[in-house]
């Protein structure tokens, strides 16, 4: 069992408001391995955001520390990137699919080695052929996907994905999560994966996190052991996925 | 082929309209409909142009207004782009500078030709006094504007990416803006010819605009009728001139076709 690439030790984010101090999450505790997939589940306004934004390294812990590979966070880490929600935001629109996934590596890399690398990125999520059209000549799904290659061409260890499939329909949402568990698979990145789809979490998960309460606390951590490849149909058939599933609105509090 | 696609971008629907409405004028004039003296025919107009321009006047006159239109314009938009970007991006600076720049704005360009004179007299610097300080405004507050309403988004972005603070700036925050600043640059250059125009007629007797008043003056209709023409053609060609520039170099800037 290899040390952790991610690891949150009692880490609190707590925001000073003009009414008083506000917590938003406390005590967090989570450990991330080489090429899991970890999901988090729990119903709105319980800090999940600013969990992922903690872990992004975009927000400080109030008190506790988040590492990466051993190293305490001071700030955006290299091998972490967040995916965001919003991919029309997100997206640099005047730039082509291209180089948005240039966009990340453009001034690190030789301009060859920097091409090389967008290719890689872009036939990781199959849009190769769309290189050169611009963001918003594409759909939606396709362009959460330039989003991830752009995340991908990186190399990142981590990948903190917010919600990434919830403003698709669900169609496109069955797609893009098989060709995430793809991506897995092929870079062995590993994933954090925040969703209130509780059977999102669990199809894609190695292990759920469930994040309830106010302050949003990890009240539980569910290994999920459920055949692989996954399976659309199949998977979500199986009595251990219902059971899971069933587990898990009981501890948000749907069932 | 580009001649194809140029020949299919051309209005032929809008053009043919404008020339029924020159057919109309002309044969209102040549049937006696219209008989007031200071209201020629197009052809009259056009043989105008064409004495005008064989004398030189035309274009000496045209050049006139150009040069002042583009160093005008070129001022307007270096300044408007700087102080724009400085209130963009500093708060503090908005809440020094933003109280006297919407005491400023009102005044009417017009309003400084007289001071333009007293200061320098008939010359260039006259117009671009005119034309200068009114067409700084549309370029600042759109800059300012582009910048304020750059995606909070693209900050995440920005940091997720590990960028410095002068990386955001060139390759988020200005490419994001620049749709904006083209805006207010394009609706500068309109002003800086209107503007040009009025110097010309109000103050500095040189350009297009003087050329107007000048036949007006010696009661030249057909004359007069032709500097306005020429005027109107100016503002086509240097709106599409712009328009094709920054097309050019920034090609997420050009208009859109609504989906």
């Amino acid at each position: 069992m290899s040390a952790p690439v991610f690891e949150c030790r009692s880490a609190s984010v707590v925001l000073s408001l003009s009414a008083g101090p506000r917590p938003i999450i406390s005590d967090i505790n989570l450990e991330l391995r080489h090429a899991e997939f970890l999901s988090i589940v729990g119903p709105s306004g319980t800090g999940k955001t600013t969990l992922l934004r903690m872990l992004g390294g975009l927000m400080r812990p109030t008190s506790g520390e988040v590492l990466v590979k051993g190293r305490v966070l001071t700030g955006p880490p290299e091998d972490v990137v967040i995916v965001f929600q919003d991919y029309a935001n997100a997206l640099l629109q005047w730039r082509t699919v291209a180089s948005n996934v240039a966009f990340g590596i453009e001034r690190k890399l030789p301009r060859k080695e920097c091409a090389d690398r967008v290719n890689d990125a872009l036939s990781l999520v199959g849009l190769l052929s769309r290189a050169d059209d611009y963001p918003w000549q594409l759909s939606g799904g396709m362009q959460q996907r330039v989003q991830i290659a752009r995340a991908l061409a990186l190399r990142p260890a981590v990948m903190l994905m917010d919600e990434p499939f919830a403003s698709l329909d669900a169609m496109t949402k069955a797609g893009l999560q098989d060709e995430l568990l793809r991506v897995r698979d092929r870079t062995r990145t590993s994933f954090v994966f925040i969703t209130h789809d509780i059977e999102e979490a669990v199809y894609l998960g190695d292990r759920v996190a469930v994040l309830n309460g106010s302050p949003g606390r990890i009240e539980d951590i569910v290994t999920i052991d459920l055949p692989a490849p996954r399976d659309q149909i199949m998977t979500r058939q199986l009595p251990q996925f219902l059971s899971y599933r069933y587990g898990l609105h009981k501890a948000i509090g749907y069932g | 082929m580009a001649s194809r696609r140029t020949l299919a971008n051309i209005n032929f629907s809008g053009i043919s309209v404008f020339v029924l409405i020159l057919a109309a004028w002309e044969a209102s004039v040549r049937l006696g409909a219209i008989t007031f003296e200071f209201f020629p025919a197009p052809s009259a107009i056009f043989a105008g142009a064409v004495e005008l321009a064989r004398d030189g006047i035309l274009l000496q006159d045209l050049l006139h207004t150009l040069l002042s239109i583009a160093i005008g314009w070129t001022i307007a938009t270096i300044v408007g782009v700087s102080v724009g970007l400085l209130l963009g991006f500093s708060p503090l600076a908005r809440r020094y500078g933003l109280a006297s720049i919407e005491v400023l704005r009102p005044i009417p360009g017009i309003a400084f030709a007289p001071l333009g004179l007293l200061l320098f007299g008939f010359s260039l610097q006259t117009e671009l006094v005119v034309t200068v300080l009114p067409t700084v405004w549309p370029v600042m507050i759109n800059t300012m504007g582009g910048v304020a309403n750059v995606q909070p988004r693209l900050t995440d972005v920005g940091r997720t990416f590990r960028l410095n603070s002068y990386e955001v700036v060139r390759y988020l925050l200005l490419p994001a803006a620049m749709p904006s600043i083209v805006v207010g640059a394009r609706i500068s250059l309109s002003l800086a010819l209107v503007m040009a125009i009025v110097a010309e007629i109000v103050g500095n007797p040189e350009g297009l605009g003087y050329g107007i008043v000048r036949e007006q003056q010696a009661l030249h209709p057909e004359f007069m009728f032709a500097y306005i023409a020429v005027v109107g053609l100016l503002g086509l060609i240097l709106n599409a001139g712009v328009l094709a520039l920054t097309t050019s170099l920034w090609p997420s800037t050009a208009p859109r076709p609504v989906a």
